[in-house]
């Protein structure tokens, strides 16, 4: 299984929020917001929740596990 | 911004002095070298003019280090790392290296001239000083266009493109090192272990440690003080156990290569080598780990 993210389309939706300015209100790195969207980095559990929090949604609505092989 | 503004016109007036330096070097150059190739006396004045010339290259030196500070600046505050800063940090950091290498190939052909040895130093000089003119010129433009004072972005509050930056004057410095240490095999009865270990390390060192000094301040500035952030964490994880191992192997290798040398030149390089080592492979799995896709 794998973890995939709908963050770009939060983004979109939140006013086309940038990745920096995502990565200001969340305190990492502009890079660290792009791996997460692209899936080259799964966040930790807090970042995850802080992520989830400034978009008003929880968790599982930004983060889901996908099996492997699934689109 | 008044500070960089003015700190901008300060790095302009010195970039047009270090223009208009090349030019007198040229010039001193051309009427001083074939004296010194064939071993005349040169006047007082000439004596002068040489002097001028190591004068010269400490304002050339504060030229590319203002230069390169308001370029990792901009850097901080780009969304994106750019590939023209980019290259502009690397040629800025060679260029700075390069002022010393001009006057340790200026002390050499006085001492030589004086020793009544020849000096093939000239062949290396000219290229050295040409590429050095260059890039003041770039960045003497840029100056010029006030390109560095522009801010793409506000607000960054935990940086990530600084940290890239040391990365590549890591990959720079590491490089140069590696190459200055492998030149002692092949000099090795030339060599000189304050001149071509101690002096060369420290030099190589110099902007490595600027940047990482810049890196120390920027964090200072960043308000809960975490010096990376979690990928940041993983990825100098992962660069660092490479380091380990590649570098394990490669120490073993020159230990192995000079089991029977121990007393030769390894005995004044192993350091260096094994600094440089550590700094090419750690900045360059850096690079790597936090870019790949």
């Amino acid at each position: 299984m794998r973890l995939e993210n709908r963050l770009r389309k939060y983004r979109f939706e939140h006013g086309e929020i940038t990745q920096q300015d995502l990565a200001n209100e969340v305190e990492v790195t502009r890079l660290t917001i792009h791996s997460i969207e692209t899936g080259k980095f799964n966040p930790s559990t807090l970042l995850a929740l802080k992520i989830a929090q400034y978009f008003e949604v929880t968790v599982e609505d930004i983060f889901y596990l996908v099996n492997e092989g699934e689109a | 911004m008044k500070r960089r503004k003015l700190l901008r016109i300060i790095t302009l007036i010195l970039g047009l002095a270090t223009m208009l330096f090349f030019v007198y070097v040229l010039i001193v150059f051309s009427r001083v070298r074939g004296k010194i190739e064939s071993f005349l006396p040169l006047t007082g004045g000439e004596e002068t003019m040489i002097l001028w010339v190591g004068f010269g290259l400490i304002m050339v030196l504060i030229f590319y280090l203002l230069s390169l500070y308001l370029v990792v600046r901009k850097i901080r505050h780009s969304e994106k790392m750019p590939f023209l800063l980019t290259a502009l940090v690397i040629f800025g950091v060679i260029a700075v290296l390069f002022v010393f290498a001009d006057i340790a190939l200026l002390s050499d052909i006085i001492n030589q001239y004086e020793a009544g040895l020849d000096q093939p130093e000239w062949s290396l000089l000219y290229p050295i000083l040409s590429g050095q003119f260059v890039i003041a010129v770039v960045f003497t433009l840029l100056h010029g266009a006030r390109f560095f004072i522009r801010n793409e972005l506000k607000e960054i509050r935990r940086d990530g493109n600084v940290f890239q930056i040391v990365q590549f004057v890591g990959v720079i410095c590491g490089g140069m090192g590696l190459t200055a240490g492998i030149l002692g095999f092949f000099y090795p009865n030339s060599w000189n272990q304050l001149v071509h270990t101690t002096i060369s390390t420290l030099i190589l060192l110099f902007p490595y440690f600027l940047t990482v000094l810049y890196w120390f301040l920027v964090k200072f500035k960043e308000g809960d003080r975490q010096f990376f952030d979690e990928k940041q964490q993983l990825d100098i994880g992962s660069s660092a156990f490479w380091t380990l191992i590649v570098s394990s192997v490669v120490m073993t290798g020159l230990y192995v290569g000079n089991y029977y040398t121990l007393e030769g030149v390894i005995r004044l390089t192993w350091l260096p080598f094994h600094l440089f080592t550590v700094m090419f492979l750690f900045s360059l799995g850096n690079i790597y780990f936090s870019r790949r896709v």
